[in-house]
Order: C-alpha cells, then structure tokens, then sequence
C-alpha cells in the first residue's frame, strides 16, 4: 500500500507537534478522555505523581479516574477476571487488585485504601492507594485539609465502599 | 421568581425572546394545499435494504415512531407524550414492522395541518431510503454504488423544489433560536429516542458504505445492538448526533448528503421546539415551521457556497477543517469541535495519535474505529487496535488494504479480542515515531501484496508478516505525537447542561 499522501502544510503541522512536544513536560498521552464511570476527565500521570488507573479485562485496558471508579465498574460492566493497576503515593509504583474467580487479592499485599468521601473533584486524593500503612499517615498528613480523619481501608473494605458506590449508596 | 424561570421549572418552556420574523417571500409551494407525491428514481437496487432485514425493520419502526409523535403533540396529547406515547412507540421499536409504513396514515392530523412540511421532510426521507438501498444492494459494484449516489443526489436536488441545503450550516445558530431546546426540556425522553433515530440514520452509512454485504451484516450486528440497548434511551446528549460524528468515510465522501442529513435532522429539532413552546398560537407555529423550512431550504441559500462566511448566523457555512461533511457546532472553531464524550477533536488528525489524516483522493486509506456511539478517523492499523482496546464494550474496526475494495471489518468484542478471522489478511508492524505510522503500520491481502509493499517501503524490508491473530496480541506504545487539543473553553454546552427531567 502506498503511504497516503498529505499535504505539505497538513504535514508541517504535523511534525509541528512532534516539535510543540519538545516542551511540554512529561510525556503526552494518547486518548486523555472522560472516565467511563463518573465521566470527569482521566487525570493524566505527572512527572511527580502518576494518576491513571488502567483496568485491564482481556485485551482492553480503560482507563479510569480513580481506584474507587474502576472497582465500581469492575461489579457490573466486567464479567471474570480482571487486574486494575492503581497507582500510588511513589512515582513508578502501583498497586496491582485482581479478581480472579471472583476473589480479590492486591500486590503488594501490604497496600491500603484511602477511601475518605470527598468532592470528585479531588478522587485523587481521597480515593487512592498506598503501598503501606506509614504511607497512609504521611498521604493523610499531606492532604489535611481533605482528608482529616481518614482511616485506611483493606482491599475488602474498599471494594465494599465502591460497590456501594455502583449501587448509588 | 420570573414567569419563564417557573414555566421552566415545571417543564413548560416558552420561547425565550420575540420571535424572529416570517420572511414574507417565503416560496409559493409553501402555500399549496395538496402534496405533492414523488415515488422513487427507477432503479434495480430498489429495496435493497432488505439484504439487511433487521436494519429495514429497524428503519420501518423509525418512520412509526417520527408519526406517532408528532400526531400525538398536534392532538391534545402532548402532556401524555413521556409517558403513554413513550411506551407505545418504544413498543414498535422493540417490535418493528416488516414492511415501511406510510406515515400519513398515522399522523394524519399533522400531515393536514403542516403538508408543507411532511413534503420537505418526504423528500429528503426518499434520498435517506435510497441511498440505503444502493450501499446495500448486491447487484451493484462499488463503482457503480459511487455513481448511482451522485445520481441519487442530483436527482433530489433537481426533482423538486423541496429541497434541503447540502451546505454545512451553522449549528449553533440554528439552535439559538427563542424557542430551541424547548423539546428537548419538556420531553426529554421521546427527544432521547428522535435523537436516537438521528444516530442509527447517521451512524448506518459507515457501516454499509465500501463493505460486503456479510461485512454489513457484521457490521449492523453490533451498531443494531448499540441503537436498542444505548442510544434510543439517551436523555444525556448535549445536540443532536451529527452524521461526520458517526459515518466519518461516508460525510467525507459525500458531503452535500451528510449536511443535507444534518440539516434535515435540525429542521426536525426545529419543529420540535416550536411544537413543543408553550404560550404560541396556531398562526405563531405555522409561520415558525415555515421560517425553520426556509432557513434550511436549498433555494434560501442559491449562489452561496461551502467553506464561506457569508456572513454571521444563517448564512456560514464553514466546516471544520478535514471535514466538509459538517457544519460548525457550538463553539468550535474551525480547527476543533467539541464531542461531549471525547472533549475536543480535530477532524483532520487522528485521535489516537494527533498526526495528520490523509485527505482528498487518498481519504480511504484511514482506517476508523466505531466505538461507544462514535466513529473516527485514524491513521494506521496499529491506531485503529489500539484505540478499541482502550474502549469498553464492543468496536468495529475498518481497516483499508492494499485493494481498496477488499478493507478488512474487524469487531472487538468486551474482552478486546478481534474476529472475524481474515486468513489471507497480513500485516505489517515495525513500531517507531508516528511520525511514519502510516508507513510501518499497514494491513495487505495476500503474501504477494505484503511482498510488494515491502520493496516499495525498503526501510521496512527486514518486516515480518503478521497473521490476524499475531498482529491482535500486540499492544503499542503511547503514541509519541499525541496531543490533546485545548478548545477555548472547557465545555461550550456546560451551560445547556440543566434539562429537568419529567
């Protein structure tokens, strides 16, 4: 098949935002779109923190905003197994939640849930995991203002809230 | 607490401003008492859309459910029309008719009062059906099909004077009216299913436009299902779907009967938002539809051509750039339009990777992804897998080939695994830049083609060819060029987005 012809001009913007990336910082991401769940904007990975959830079903992988929204779509748009990568409070590191026979289990084993209610707007914060209980307190630390009082939540206690959350409870 | 600010909040919705005045050289056939029946062009392939029964049934429930509706607002019934009428045509589409109905028979109260109207409309409806019939039928080739819809065309334009403009219009204008939104307030829910037909009557070109007639059963297969489960029943649209939203391929080829759709469908809108303004009298709706019918009539708009800002509001007719198939929407420029599900897009690039789409004669060579009630333009296959993967649900993937009257449909079910199996299909992948992702990403029919492309693409020499089911368990990398575009606001509808509902 013959490459497909553009124009000069079109092709001169394209390779214009090749260049146009040169400063944006941290890298592009393809498909930044509305979470399939609460459909707020998917929050896209900074180069401090990474923020996209990705819930792997089969050979999909949707992203969602937040570990709260992909666990609450896990309960009724997914049927089987399933592993949703949440990231955490380090940079580079996630927390992978599987359900397989209908059980769930997580990786590292040691991780917990901030699963304080807050605004959507700030799912970010109050919906997301830690790799462990020291983390916990230095996020709730961190966040204050938002997350005052929080207690951190097991894997089955957090599926529970995010399930409610599906149902609207 | 104003007047309108209570018809509003108990769902009566009154026009918001003085209604615009009627153009007193409104055209004479307007004033004619009898209609004025045209059958279809003599053709073969008349009917053809049986090939696809449960698309024909399906489009049969359609025409039931535009006349019960409108039958219903014009006699008294409008208060019961989210409920009882709901459930009666929402029974019709669940149980569609086997043969196309005659709509007079059904709203014939409407068809007396408004005659002039149901002629703009079964005229237009005519060119709908038989477009159809050529994309479906089976004793056409597809040069033919390309032929004998231009012929199509000109036979609408040049029959009768009912004709609707094939010129991109301004959208946003069109739905600035006093009295636009109206219906969609008061009635969300049988606004939902109007739009809904809107969406199958768009999204259907795609899915028969260049394919097989067992690819457009494939096809209509997944769209069907989407149509009964998703999209009747969507009361969260911002506007109505627009065709270059859902058949891409087929408004880029085509652009005078995609705008022509379009701009039928908003004179639907029209008339449902003056149908549905509360506080108007009989003489005020009759000139409103007909001022609505002239806006968008083909002879309002002589010597006007697309592309052009003759001047602000009725007479723009921009498009946005890589797609002459559309008029302007809300707020967008011509470089971005916003889709509420996706936020802004340039319809000249891909969206999975932001680089250029090919255009003019080689336009073909994009695949496109249909997927959660859209479809779009990409520019590889490697974009086009990609992409789906990264959708719930199901996608139907067009991907050309080396023979452009062989593209491979592809459907990626929940799990994101692709069939049907294409034995002899091969591709190419030698992941890099996508700066070049229309070079080393390509689908071919035979080992000879693959052969072939590699000696005309020496750089990609060393490439091996993947079977359907290799080249399916791949994954690429985030594409390096993607950029999300920033429109000038966030949400050009966020204010619309209020809609009691009943």
């Amino acid at each position: 098949m013959a490459s497909a012809t553009v124009s000069v001009a079109r092709l001169v913007l394209g390779l214009g935002l090749i260049a146009s990336l040169v400063s944006i910082p941290g890298p592009a991401r393809a498909h930044e779109t509305k979470c399939p769940f609460c459909r707020k904007p998917v929050l896209q990975d900074t180069a401090d923190l990474d923020n996209e959830v990705a819930l792997k079903f089969g050979k999909k992988r949707i992203e969602y905003r937040c570990v709260l929204c992909a666990i609450a779509e896990a309960k009724t748009a997914y049927t089987g197994d399933l592993t949703i990568v949440a990231p955490t409070e380090t940079k580079g590191q996630s927390v992978t939640i599987t359900r397989k026979d209908g059980k769930w289990s997580m990786t590292p084993e040691t991780a917990v849930f901030v699963g304080h209610k807050v605004n959507h707007k700030i799912c970010d914060l109050g919906y997301r995991a830690v790799t462990n209980a020291a983390a916990f307190d230095a996020w709730v630390a961190k966040h204050k203002r938002d997350l005052e009082g929080a207690k951190p939540l097991s894997l089955d206690e957090m599926v529970k809230l995010a399930y409610a959350a599906e149902s609207g409870g | 607490m104003t007047l309108p600010v209570i018809l509003l909040a108990l769902g009566m919705a009154g026009a918001s401003a003085p209604l615009p005045p009627v153009p007193s050289d409104l055209p004479a056939w307007m004033s004619e008492t009898t209609q004025n029946k045209v059958f279809y062009r003599r053709g073969a392939y008349n009917f053809d859309v049986y090939n696809l029964p449960s698309l024909a049934r399906d489009l049969n429930a359609v025409a039931v459910g535009h006349a019960m509706a409108y039958e219903d607002l014009v006699t008294g019934r409008a208060a019961t029309l989210e409920s009882a009428t709901f459930q009666r045509i929402d029974w019709v589409l669940k149980h569609p008719p086997r043969f196309m109905p005659d709509e007079a028979t059904i709203s014939s109260t409407f068809g007396r009062r408004y005659g002039f109207l149901e002629q703009v409309f079964d005229w237009a409806h005519l060119l709908h059906a038989q477009t159809v019939d050529v994309l479906a039928s089976t004793r056409l080739t597809p040069a033919e099909k390309e032929r004998e819809i231009e012929a199509l065309y000109r036979f609408y334009r040049e029959g009768t004077p009912y004709v609707i403009t094939p010129l991109p219009m301004n959208m946003e204008f069109l739905d600035s009216q006093p009295y636009s939104m109206a219906f969609r307030r008061t009635y969300p829910k049988v606004n939902g299913l109007f739009w809904g037909y809107h969406w199958l009557q768009g999204a259907m070109y795609d899915i028969l436009y260049g394919q097989s007639l067992d690819q457009q059963r494939l096809g209509y297969e997944v769209l069907g299902e989407r149509y009964h489960q998703v999209e009747l029943y969507r009361t969260d649209r911002a506007f109505m779907p627009m065709n270059a939203e859902v058949s891409p391929r087929f408004a880029i080829r085509f652009p005078e009967l995609a705008n022509t759709f379009d701009n039928l469908h908003m004179l639907h809108d029209l008339v449902n938002d003056i149908l549905a303004t509360r506080g108007l009298t009989e003489a005020q709706r009759d000139g409103q539809i007909r001022r609505a019918i002239w806006m968008l009539l083909d002879s309002t708009h002589r010597g006007e051509a697309a592309g052009r800002k003759v001047a602000a509001g009725l007479h723009d007719h921009r498009h946005p750039e890589g797609m002459p198939g559309m008029g302007m929407m809300k707020g967008a420029t011509e470089d971005l339009m916003f889709m509420p599900d996706m936020g802004w897009m340039s319809m000249a690039d891909c969206g999975h990777c932001s680089m250029p789409l090919p255009d003019g004669e080689d336009a073909w060579r994009a695949p496109t992804v249909t997927a959660e009630g859209w479809s779009m333009r990409v520019r590889c296959p490697l974009c086009a897998r990609d992409m789906a993967a990264q959708m719930k649900g199901r996608a139907i993937l067009r991907i050309p080939t080396d023979d452009p009257l062989r593209p491979l449909l592809l459907v990626s079910n929940d799990r994101g695994e692709l069939g049907p199996d294409a034995p002899q299909a091969l591709f190419l992948e030698q992941e890099g830049g996508h700066a070049k992702c229309d070079e080393w990403s390509a689908a071919v029919t035979s080992r000879e083609a693959f052969e072939k492309y590699l000696a005309e693409h020496p750089r990609y020499a060393a490439g091996k060819p993947l079977t359907l089911e290799e080249w399916s368990e791949r994954q690429g990398k985030k594409p390096d060029t993607y950029v999300k575009p920033k429109g000038p606001v966030e949400d050009p509808y966020a204010a619309d987005a209020h809609v009691p509902e009943h």
